[in-house]
């Protein structure tokens, strides 16, 4: 080995970087070469004095609770579950620490408290509010209860006749107001007789009507003032329910026939209505 | 017209789950992560913040200023920690302190271009104290602003190598993975900024004879 080898590796060889057989050449090279001995010696020297005379920067006060304050709010960000319930960390000692860490607890409990408040408030408000425009679905129960009731308990009619002058007269005397009854028996709906019903705590007529083998109960009773001309279709547990609204009364038309059948059986009647 | 009540009004039907509705705030546990973020926190506050010194002193040599320094360490924690699930290694120290220096160069270039533009000068520190003697500089090296100094006049890529070796200790395979250099010029790098700081400290002890 030369002296410029030599002088080229005095880095690696003194920090303990070279393989060891080119380590023993350097030290062979040093017993031998007194210019290069006494460079290393000056140099390891130079080496050690940096280590020890270099001011090492320590971390300030406080730096490690901001640190650990801005990371769990990165976590946090992530990931929208608390990371807030006391961390076991061996770096955590100082009471401010403690202090910061329950703060921080508090402010993500307060955070998934208030969401799920939110959400309560937000479900319980929104809820009546998307049943109002068909509070008619508690309406609808009660009139597919109606019809069921209607059918099952042999009380289909009151008043049993195909004749409507027969069941209008008899509806008539035992209502407040007077529901038109029309016979649909040309038109493949011939009437069965009529009943009186109890919906939305008033008594109505229920004109009951046959379509082939099936029963349709058409409940009448005063329309609401301001009520529009809504219609509206309903299909629970199998039945068709029909609703519309005319100038005087509201119809809802329940049975277990097909839609289509159901929207014929209302254009029939409402042709068949006498006009008043 | 069979449009079912059911599909416009969801809630109305019997089969509707209110409760489903509230499940939606309800932060669901992250499986994809296989841990929670949590036990993930605490590992990486485990691993990561006993080096909380070493990164200081890293970003402080290279920015030479605190604020900037405790700002550059700060940001790279949040760093680490978003690519925490990358790190598989057990050289915390090497891959945090990765971290810190790419964060401090990134400051670096956008507020101080003239730190890393300005090419170390030659001329300037080409000295005319060669002779001085070494044992005589060492014994004038007691005072640590003296070494200070001398380190803040060198260049980044110089501070930064003596601070990974002489403050770290670190080896020069880490060395190299932290400054992105090939390993074979870490040691030549290293010599020379050995090099310049003697030169400079020669300087300032000439001066001041």
């Amino acid at each position: 080995m030369n002296c410029e080898e030599a002088t080229r590796l005095m880095d690696g060889y003194l920090d303990g970087e070279l393989d060891p057989i080119t380590s023993q050449t350097i030290e062979h090279h040093l017993r031998e070469c007194d210019k290069c001995d006494q460079a290393y010696k000056a140099h390891a020297l130079l080496i050690r004095s940096i280590s020890n005379k270099t001011p090492y920067y320590k971390a300030p006060a406080g730096l490690r609770e901001r640190i650990q304050s801005s990371l769990r709010e990165g976590i946090a960000e992530r990931s929208p579950r608390s990371v807030s319930r006391d961390i076991p960390s061996l770096f955590q000692s100082k009471p401010s620490e403690r202090r910061a860490v329950l703060f921080g607890t508090q402010w993500n409990w307060l955070a998934l408290a208030a969401a799920i408040v939110l959400a309560a408030i937000i479900a319980f408000n929104l809820v009546p509010r998307l049943q109002r425009p068909g509070a008619d679905q508690l309406l609808a129960t009660q009139l597919i209860a109606s019809h069921v009731r209607s059918l099952m308990a042999n009380h289909l009619t009151d008043v049993a006749s195909s004749d409507q002058h027969t069941v209008k007269p008899w509806l008539d005397a035992k209502l407040d107001f007077a529901p038109p009854v029309v016979d649909l028996g040309s038109d493949g709906f011939p009437l069965v007789g009529g009943r009186l019903d109890y919906l939305k705590n008033r008594p109505v007529a229920a004109l009951v009507y046959q379509r082939r083998k099936h029963f349709i109960n058409l409940f009448v009773w005063p329309k609401e003032p301001g009520a529009a001309g809504i219609t509206d279709t309903i299909t629970r547990q199998g039945y068709q329910l029909l609703h519309w609204v005319d100038s005087d009364f509201n119809y809802w038309a329940v049975s277990d026939v097909s839609d289509n059948d159901l929207q014929a059986f209302r254009q029939v009647f409402e042709k068949q209505l006498p006009r008043r | 017209m069979a449009a079912p009540l059911k599909a416009e009004y969801p809630f109305l039907s019997e089969d509707f789950d209110l409760s489903a509705k509230i499940v939606k705030f309800v932060p669901l546990k992250n499986e994809e992560q296989g841990t929670a973020p949590e036990q993930e926190l605490a590992s990486f506050e485990a691993l990561m913040l006993p080096h909380l010194d070493a990164a200081q002193n890293l970003a402080k040599w290279l920015l030479r200023n605190e604020q900037d320094a405790q700002d550059v360490v700060q940001e790279a924690y949040l760093r680490a920690l978003k690519s925490f699930s990358g790190f598989h290694g057990s050289n915390g120290r090497a891959w945090l302190l990765t971290i810190v220096r790419n964060t401090s160069y990134t400051l670096m270039k956008k507020n101080r271009a003239v730190d890393l533009t300005t090419p170390f000068d030659e001329e300037r520190h080409a000295t005319d104290y060669e002779s001085v003697n070494p044992a005589a500089l060492l014994e004038q090296t007691e005072d640590a602003e003296l070494v200070r100094e001398a380190m803040d006049h060198l260049p980044a890529e110089f501070r930064e190598i003596l601070v990974l070796r002489h403050l770290e200790g670190l080896s020069y395979k880490e060395i190299a993975d932290i400054a992105q250099i090939p390993p074979g010029t870490v040691m030549s790098r290293l010599a020379r900024a050995r090099g310049k700081l003697k030169e400079c400290l020669a300087a300032r002890i000439g001066k001041e004879k």
